[in-house]
């Protein structure tokens, strides 16, 4: 009964330099054993201290593991071959992240619930979570991703603090007002739990850098205020496999779920398409109550981690629905959507889009007919024959307006353009200039000769009217 | 003691870990089996590289490796009386500096090269080689020669 044993050749030197070696047995264990009585140099290189195969040795019989036949005790015959092949594995990570004594002290709350435990904690400090936005939802996710303990927690914005922001983003404080919003975020994460390793990705999320970005992490935490990132975060999400545990707020209202994990549905299969631009307002638009983003954000964070930890049962296929003034939560189901665009069977989004153009954001080929804060004043002080529309909503003329103009918000324009004088010009503003642009847009279609007021009041109150209330 | 490489080898795999960022890339370094494959110190040639897809389960790409053994014991077949065989491997380190980590450590073999390239932000970033001691406690480095 010959067996020829193949050796790789790193085994080789201790085993005189033969490929192969003929030997006798019944069973691949037999025969490995008359190998090791021949060459105990290969005994110490193959087996532990207490006589078990390294794991990193694979032993074949012909073409097959013999860990899916019977192990050692497969049996051979005359002419079979026995391999012994390495497995190859290594990178770059340590083997399992340790917890220091500090880290032990420091999670204790953890380490002393049976659902997390040391293992759970290791796990936590193994995660890579990527916050879209140091903002409103930001703040809370990035404050308790960090005191909890996850080992990498990457921030993607690129704004700078604003006095505005600090009603709601706990994260930023009065001194960092006019500094970049990631450089603050860095400072106050640091200082909370310095063994959390905060990489800052200080730029726009966009089609082009979302998918390499999403691959060096596990988890996405979707923070972000507008809908082409939100539907950019989704696609990458779906495209990379990464779950989003999901927010949003508005007014008095939030949402949240877990989307894009496997086998559960995505923010597509829930609005297939983003609503008509300009017809649900943005934070900076309509406004936010304080606390709300506090909410659902800490939630997100919750979600973020029953998923690391994998307990509990995470928000797939459900969304929660919050209304802070009935303070009422209500769950909807939620179905994997069969024609979904990015996570159907016949998905039709195997990259990411243009994001602007499917939200409707791209401004139109003909250039916007516009004047400046300035030649607005010049106008009024010449009592030009014209119409000066202001298209923001009711409650913000009455915390500012320029005197003189006539108030139909944006939703109302096309509807009631015909109190408008047509023989008029229509010089429209609202408080950028984003809301007045779309009025523009519409009241042109209509015949009207209309020119939007770049920057709105708010470029008013800075360089011709500073008594005109900025908010 | 040197790992000898020419620069088309040093290219293929500097473009296979670029293409694999933010994931690792693993391959077969080819080349004479040395003589006195154990002896630290031994210089080994590559004359080529076979890089493989990695074997590791799909969320830990971008931190480990693996290699399947059924394409090892195959290139060990192919090679098998020609004087040639896999003489060592190449892997790489996205983000990190290319010093073995305890899990390189962990999985080495006696003999053969290990060497390991950097890549930081989607750009190669310097390599390294190491051969495990003879004792399995430690890498030794061994300068890589492009010729």
């Amino acid at each position: 009964m010959s067996v020829q044993v193949k050796l790789p050749s790193a085994l080789r030197p201790f085993a005189d330099r033969q490929e192969q070696v003929a030997l006798d047995g019944k069973t691949a264990g037999e025969v490995l054993d008359a190998l090791f009585a021949r060459h105990g140099g290969l005994k110490k290189q193959l087996l532990t201290d207490d006589g078990k195969m390294r794991n990193f040795v694979n032993i074949y019989v012909n073409d097959d593991d013999i860990r899916d036949l019977k192990g050692l005790n497969t049996p051979v015959k005359d002419g079979d071959a026995v391999l012994i092949v390495p497995a190859i594995a290594g990178g770059s990570a340590t083997a399992e992240a340790a917890l220091t004594k500090e880290e032990l002290q420091r999670y204790h709350r953890h380490l002393i619930l049976p659902e997390v435990g040391p293992e759970g904690q290791k796990k936590l400090k193994s995660a890579k979570v990527l916050c879209i936005g140091a903002g409103g939802l930001g703040s809370p996710l990035a404050l308790y991703l960090t005191a909890a303990g996850v080992g990498r927690l990457g921030l993607v914005d690129f704004d700078s603090v604003d006095a505005s922001n600090l009603q709601r983003q706990i994260l930023h404080d009065t001194p960092s007002v006019g500094t970049s919003k990631l450089v603050s975020a860095k400072k106050r994460l640091n200082a909370l739990n310095p063994n959390v390793d905060v990489q800052l990705h200080e730029q726009r999320l966009t089609s082009a850098n979302a998918i390499d970005l999403f691959r060096q992490y596990d988890v996405i935490a979707d923070g972000t205020d507008n809908f082409a990132t939100r539907y950019l975060v989704n696609d990458a999400c779906v495209l990379t496999g990464k779950p989003n545990a999901y927010g949003s707020i508005f007014k008095f209202e939030g949402q949240l779920s877990v989307f894009g994990a496997k086998d559960g549905p995505c923010y597509r299969c829930l609005y297939p398409e983003p609503p008509p631009p300009g017809l649900v307002p943005s934070c900076a638009e309509g406004g936010v109550l304080g606390v709300l983003p506090g909410v659902i954000g800490t939630m997100q964070a919750l979600e973020t981690l029953k998923l690391i930890l994998g307990i509990g049962k995470p928000l797939i296929g459900r969304l929660m629905l919050f209304d802070a003034l009935a303070m009422e939560w209500r769950t909807l189901k939620l179905k994997k959507n069969p024609a979904c665009a990015v996570c159907g069977p016949g998905a039709t989004i195997k990259a990411p889009i243009d994001y602007e153009a499917f939200c409707g954001l791209k401004t139109p080929p003909q250039a916007m007919p516009e004047i400046s804060v300035e030649e607005l004043r010049d106008k009024l002080a010449r009592k030009d024959r014209f119409v000066l529309l202001d298209v923001r909503e009711p409650h913000e003329y009455e915390l500012a307006s320029i005197p003189g103009s006539t108030l139909i918000p944006l939703g109302a324009v096309a509807e009631r353009s015909g109190e408008l004088d047509i023989t008029k010009e229509i010089v429209v503003h609202c408080k950028m200039g984003g809301r007045s642009a779309k009025a523009v847009d519409i009241l042109l279609k209509k015949g009207f000769k209309a020119v939007n007021v770049a920057g709105g009041i708010h470029a008013w109150s800075e360089r011709i009217d500073p008594g005109v209330a900025q908010y | 003691m040197s790992l000898s490489v020419t620069k088309a080898v040093e290219a293929l795999v500097r473009s296979a870990a670029e293409a694999a960022f933010p994931e690792e890339c693993c391959g077969f370094l080819l080349g004479p089996t040395p003589e006195d494959f154990e002896v630290l110190g031994r210089p080994v040639v590559v004359e080529a590289v076979r890089p493989l897809p990695n074997g590791w389960e799909s969320g830990e790409r971008t931190r480990r490796y693996q290699i399947d053994p059924k394409l090892l014991a195959k290139v060990e077949e192919e090679l098998s009386g020609s004087g040639r065989s896999i003489v060592g491997f190449y892997h790489s380190h996205p983000g990190v500096p290319a010093w073995p980590s305890p899990f390189d450590l962990l999985r080495a073999w006696p003999c053969y090269s290990y060497w390991i390239v950097s890549v930081m932000e989607g750009k190669t970033a310097g390599s390294r080689s190491w051969m495990r001691s003879e004792d399995g406690e430690s890498f030794i480095e061994e300068a890589v020669e492009v010729a």
